[in-house]
């Protein structure tokens, strides 16, 4: 340990002795003031950036915001849906309302980017003013952007919740109120038509089913495949994987699941797990990856390990443009949709709800699969 | 027999210290500081050798070279600060700036485009150095600063992930000399670059010195200052490098993820390669095999299909081991 005290005045004998190897002369202010300087012109220097041409157009995700709507599956019978008698409140035009939606990470992924893009331009299309925050993936950040969404007045909600749980002061704040909720891509813990009017979302777990439809159809049913996992302790990583293996096991009982290991959904960390994965087994037939960005880490990986396109059979999880990409140059054998396209829906869904109609609790939607057929014509509504 | 006498031996260099069990201990645990990650860079090769499928091939070893270069360039700037008695956060969310910057520039080509991320890693060292330097911020404090607002800089200049179209960024990813990724023949050169400047250049020892004892450098009449800067600086520079090789091996700038945790595994790297967080040392030898050791560990794991939880633990108990031994051993 060094006492303090005493380092400074050595430090202060030091200075008086004007450091021989600096800058005499110049004051330690301005070497600050220096440091200052030098970054923000950095910043200032971003002005004349010259990012490469875009040729794919594969950032934008707006201009696709309006096609590829989602559609509900229809719901099976007996379901019971949810009026506004039953949930409390009164009939609203939905025109002159104002709209909350309560976004839980940062627009910084295709998805979340195709998901506010959509309900936005939804809401200009039906002329109802929205309000919208972002939670910046922290928990804490959503609830209390809520309940400003609720003090600034909002008549509906849309919410698309970091978290399951952790909802109830909130819950309770819309109840006083009555503002109907409608949770998009992840469901709450609380009861629909009570706590909330209903969910709208994507069946994780049929998505799995499906790659592995995918996967059965790319391999003949034979062989070793690998899974790159979603992050862990994420609920889209366990029904995405329960689904698929629930599928192999179901249906192509000579499907082999040799391999699972985390991508973290990052392409950076497929592309590194799936080189370990070649180098040590070689004979792998395919590859399901839970989200495309792993899956083009995977491509990535592949092309780096001398494999032709097409050697090993990938199959992904989301349906941006650039794994929709992948199955034109035949790198990629399947996608399975995750549509983050949840305006059209959701404003239906309060349209219906407000007008005093029956709208159902759970609103799973229909996800496409993207082949080798459709491909083409698809890359216009990937996101 | 042989032992009696080894004990004697260590006993008697002890003078009036501890008991012969303790002495034993102590040299037992030095041994472990200094040569520990090489024994266990040899038994994670014999062990693959032995039981990983294709271990033994020069595509696997290119693979591993290549993946181990970023953490070890940026661990070559962590040992740098970690021989001052300081340490440096920032230099994942550097990595992220730098994949950040060099999207937004690759349009005047992949050179101009990392010396502009080159430039951002400058100025993130300056600021930190100057932190520490001047008002005195501890290193962990200043640096944890800077780790804060560089990433969130990064998110700002590039929301989101952006393809790299530019061939020759991504052959630099890719290519190879003579058999040898040129990541990896990157990685090895900044290897020699901060060896020599280390143990044969004027900076080298007055960092070191610095790391002993601030103090006694001041009064000695070190430019403290200067080195302290230059030396974040220097770390800056390496991550914003590492960011580079990442991205052009990635084909892609992801701020998002590039450089998540990469601080954690540098400050593992030189920790376990033997260097002293007391300062005053810097082992760059252990450094690249601690890098190593952390790459073949994940490895080796990964290859066997052991569930991802245990990567963490096993990267865990490795430090707990490599901190152990330097307790005992102290500051020299």
């Amino acid at each position: 340990m060094k006492p303090h005290a005493r380092r400074h005045t050595v430090r202060t004998a030091a200075d008086a002795s004007a450091a021989p190897g600096g800058r005499p002369g110049v004051p330690r202010r301005s070497r600050v003031l220096l440091a200052l300087g030098l970054s923000a012109s950095l910043v200032l220097a971003a002005g004349c950036a010259k990012s490469e041409s875009d040729g794919s157009g594969s950032d934008s995700a707006s201009d696709s915001a309006d096609q590829g709507g989602q559609v509900a599956v229809e719901p099976s019978p007996g379901a019971k849906g949810c009026t506004i008698d039953s949930y409390g409140g009164e009939e609203i035009d939905l025109a002159n309302a104002t709209v909350g939606f309560s976004q839980s990470e940062k627009e910084a992924n295709p998805f979340r980017i195709a998901e506010t893009a959509s309900i936005k331009a939804e809401a200009k299309k039906r002329g109802v003013k929205l309000l919208t925050a972002n939670a910046q993936s922290q928990f804490s950040k959503q609830i209390s952007d809520v309940q400003d969404l609720i003090a600034k007045g909002v008549d509906l909600l849309v919410i698309a919740p970091l978290n399951s749980d952790g909802w109830g002061p909130v819950l309770k704040s819309a109840a006083a109120r009555k503002i109907p909720i409608v949770t998009v891509d992840r469901q709450i813990n609380a009861e629909a038509c009570k706590d909330y009017v209903s969910f709208i979302g994507s069946d994780f777990v049929a998505q799995g089913g499906h790659a592995a439809d995918q996967m059965i159809k790319a391999t003949g049913g034979k062989g070793e495949v690998a899974i790159l996992l979603g992050s862990p302790g994420n609920n889209v990583t366990t029904e995405r994987t329960k689904g698929f293996k629930d599928r192999i096991k179901e249906k192509a009982p000579e499907l082999k699941v040799v391999f699972e290991q985390t991508g973290e959904f990052a392409r950076e960390k497929g592309q590194q797990v799936t080189e370990q994965l070649i180098q040590s087994r070689p004979g792998v037939d395919g590859v399901y990856a839970e989200n495309d960005e792993m899956g083009l880490g995977a491509v990535n990986a592949l092309k780096g390990a001398g494999k032709k396109a097409g050697d090993v059979k990938i199959v992904t999880v989301d349906g941006t443009k650039n794994a929709v990409q992948g199955i034109v140059d035949k790198w990629i054998y399947g996608v399975v949709e995750s549509n983050p396209r949840f305006g059209p829906l959701a404003f239906q869904t309060l349209e219906t709800f407000t007008e005093g109609d029956e709208v159902g609790r759970s609103i799973l939607i229909e996800d496409t699969i993207y082949t080798r057929d459709n491909a083409e014509d698809g890359l216009s509504r990937a996101y | 027999m042989t032992t009696r006498t080894a004990e004697q031996a260590t006993a008697g260099l002890g003078a009036a210290g501890p008991p012969p069990g303790a002495a034993r201990r102590a040299a037992a645990t030095a041994w472990l500081q200094t040569y520990g990650v090489y024994a266990g860079v040899a038994v994670l090769l014999i062990f693959n050798t032995a039981f990983t499928d294709h271990f033994l091939s020069a595509e696997n070893f290119r693979t591993q070279a290549v993946q181990v270069a970023p953490i070890l360039i940026v661990a070559l700037g962590m040992a740098l600060a970690i021989g001052t008695e300081g340490i440096d956060l920032s230099v994942g969310s550097v990595m992220a700036l730098s994949t950040s910057l060099i999207a937004l520039y690759l349009g005047y080509g992949p050179w101009l485009a990392l010396l502009v991320a080159i430039v951002g890693g400058i100025a993130v060292g300056v600021l930190n150095g100057s932190l520490v330097a001047f008002i005195g911020v501890q290193p962990i404090v200043a640096t944890l600063a800077l780790m804060v607002g560089a990433k969130g800089l990064a998110l700002v200049l590039l929301p989101q992930l952006r393809d790299v179209r530019d061939e020759g960024m991504r052959s630099l990813g890719s290519g190879d000399l003579l058999g040898v990724p040129y990541p990896a023949l990157i990685a090895l050169a900044l290897v020699l670059v901060v060896g020599f400047t280390v143990r044969r250049t004027t900076f080298g020892r007055q960092l070191l010195a610095i790391g002993d004892s601030r103090p006694a450098a001041e009064l000695a009449g070190l430019p403290v200052r200067r080195v302290l800067i230059c030396v974040y600086v220097c770390s800056g520079v390496l991550a914003a490098t590492a960011g580079f090789l990442a991205t052009a091996r990635l084909g892609a700038s992801d701020p998002t993820a590039l450089g998540n945790l990469m601080e954690l595994s540098a400050i593992t790297a030189v920790v376990v390669g033997g260097t002293s967080l007391a300062g005053g040392r810097v082992r760059i030898a252990g450094t690249v095999a601690g890098a190593v050791l952390i790459q073949l560990l994940t490895a080796t794991l990964i290859k066997h299909d052991l569930p991802p939880s245990w990567t963490q633990m096993a990267q865990a108990a490795v430090i707990v081991l490599a901190v152990y031994a330097a307790r005992e051993r102290g500051k020299r």
